[in-house]
């Protein structure tokens, strides 16, 4: 059984050289990729999520283990796509129409790609119409939505609206995200989970997709 | 005592005294609420006829913009960053200007010594000096250098990985600041306020070790400049700053704003712990309160933000960020109606 441990602890320092050295090192002594992922990276990128969590860790920290995360990816994804490994899930994702700030949505990219999902980003001042492409033209478990401004916010219910109406609604699981959002927001507007930062995003995201008929814990503000 | 002007009540409220009544300003009032309550009035016109202590000039309008894209709203600031301009007053970034070490070596910086960017300060000196007071914002050098010059993510990593750079670009935005700074008082700015946040609403960006080495540092230097010329400052920041409070004050900042309500902060827990250092400026809700509230709840909210932290005075009361284009005129009048109801010293409230 190899030890995961060193490189789960690179991912926790943020040292993204170090993980990708110690991947690399696995991979050579015939460790599968998919153990490499879900035993060493995934596990230390969780404990990441709850030193951010807890606030231990700030942006920096986080930002410089997603970027760890990454790195060993790089090693590993030859490996991983010739054993045709599933991703995690596929995450379309952008800011609502006339809101620009993508600092969060950002963030919640870096996580959720160190985590193994395929994100699709849409990018900012996304309209509703265009999330309805992207969700009729391809298979994504997740829709997140991101707003910063409470004169903004209405997009998350304008968007989910023109869902329904194209009768897409039910072709994805909906997250909504940002400063302003609370729970009763997403209970507003028709969202399945809101999240608060991106270690919540994470959390929930992989709770919307494994247990599907279950509610998502209540959003903390 | 005699009623002051609103350069006097805000000025004593920032050296922690007690006014004639709690003064109120803005930062930013959006046109479509001046246009509901004054329609078709110019901002100094709205201040005179809301009577509000003082009157704002945002750096970022005396910053130059060269137009990429018209139809999107995209333009290049002067700092060589792209940003847009949205429904919002102030332009968003979208793509830094500096990408690698090489980029900043071979910066130009842009200069704060061009006559056309006192122009709109002059005018609000014109019309309101020595009566009310004139409020010149600069933003933060921790906003800039990250939005603007680094662009948020590099920033953040780059205090990590490539420290050294990160106080680099620090400096280039500090001695921009500094010069503009010196402009604004020798044209006859009364108080600055320090924009950009440090924090969200969960808690600080950056660590207390990283706010302390790349934040309040520029802050310090800013602040100790203004005092110098007997200029007063506020430093604004957005969410929760319980773990670096102490590091704010100690930079020597007349007002902290907005001890955000929308973070979980209580305006009479910072006045319990920091009124006898620092005065409080904020923090009636301009998220759901002052957007989809009613006039009686904004009065009641008003009320209870003057009871927890007038007393004694050092207390600005004003919205918790800006007066945006959902606030609801009539509660931005409701407002500004109970900060008078209420903030009359010695409050009734005592």
């Amino acid at each position: 059984m190899p030890d995961f441990s060193e490189l789960s602890q690179s991912v926790i320092d943020g040292d993204g050289e170090a993980a990708r050295e110690i991947a690399a090192q696995l991979l050579d002594a015939g460790t599968e990729a998919r153990d490499i992922l879900s035993q060493g990276m995934i596990p230390g990128i969780r404990r990441v999520g709850e030193l951010f969590g807890s606030g231990e860790y700030f942006l920096p920290e986080l930002l410089m283990s997603g970027e760890a995360m990454r790195a060993a990816l790089e090693v590993i994804k030859p490996v991983l796509s010739r054993q045709e490994t599933p991703p995690e899930g596929k995450y379309l994702i952008g800011t609502v129409r006339n809101d620009v700030h993508n600092i969060g949505k950002d963030i919640v990219i870096m996580m959720l790609e160190g985590n193994g999902w395929e994100v699709t980003d849409l990018g900012v001042d996304v309209p509703p119409e265009a999330f309805c492409k992207a969700v009729s033209e391809n298979d994504y478990q997740i829709m997140g939505m991101s707003a910063l401004l409470t004169s903004t916010m209405p997009g998350f219910k304008e968007t989910i609206e023109a869902l329904k109406q194209a009768g897409l609604r039910d072709r994805v699981k909906i997250m909504i995200g940002g400063a302003p959002v609370t729970q009763a927001l997403a209970d507003e507007v028709g969202a399945d989970a809101c999240a608060t930062d991106a270690a919540q995003a994470i959390a929930k995201a992989r709770q919307l997709i494994s247990e599907p008929g279950k509610e998502t814990s209540r959003c903390q503000n | 005592m005699p009623e002051l002007t609103g350069l006097e009540r805000l000025n004593k409220a920032l050296d922690l005294g007690q006014p004639d009544t709690v003064p109120h300003f803005e930062f930013l009032i959006h046109q479509q609420v001046r246009d509901a309550i004054l329609p078709g009035a110019s901002y100094e016109d709205f201040i005179e006829h809301m009577d509000l202590d003082g009157a704002t000039v945002f750096d970022k309008t005396a910053w130059g913009y060269e137009t990429l894209d018209q139809a999107q709203g995209i333009a290049r600031d002067q700092w060589g960053g792209t940003v847009r301009f949205t429904a919002e007053d102030l332009a968003h970034p979208m793509e830094p200007a500096i990408k690698t070490e090489a980029d900043l070596d071979n910066y130009t910086p842009p200069d704060p010594d061009l006559p056309w960017r006192y122009e709109r300060l002059e005018r609000l000196v014109k019309r309101f000096k020595g009566q009310r007071a004139v409020i010149a914002t600069i933003t933060d050098v921790f906003d800039v250098a990250r939005e603007s010059l680094l662009g948020d993510v590099a920033y953040f990593k780059a205090m990590i990985a490539q420290p050294e750079m990160v106080e680099r670009v620090n400096d280039v935005v500090l001695n921009y600041h500094l010069g503009y700074l010196k402009n604004c008082i020798d044209v006859g700015v009364d108080i600055f306020v320090i924009t950009g946040d440090f924090a969200t609403t969960q808690g600080p960006m950056v660590s207390p070790r990283h706010t302390a080495r790349f934040l309040t540092p520029a802050l310090k230097k800013l602040v100790e400049a203004a005092h110098a010329c007997g200029v007063r400052v506020i430093k604004h920041t957005d969410g929760n700053i319980w773990k670096i409070f102490d590091l704010i004050v100690e930079t020597g900042t007349n007002g902290i704003h907005p001890i955000d309500p929308e973070a979980g902060m209580d305006i009479g827990e910072a006045k319990d712990r920091y009124g006898e250092r620092v005065c409080l400026v904020g923090n009636i809700d301009c998220g759901p309160l002052l957007s989809w509230g009613t006039p009686e709840e904004v009065r009641q909210e008003v009320k209870s933000c003057i009871t927890k932290a007038g007393r004694g005075g050092g207390l600005i009361c004003m919205s918790s960020n800006s007066i945006h284009s959902a606030v609801k005129p009539e509660n931005y009048r409701a407002m500004v109606a109970a900060i008078r109801e209420y903030g009359k010293y010695p409050l009734s409230l005592d």
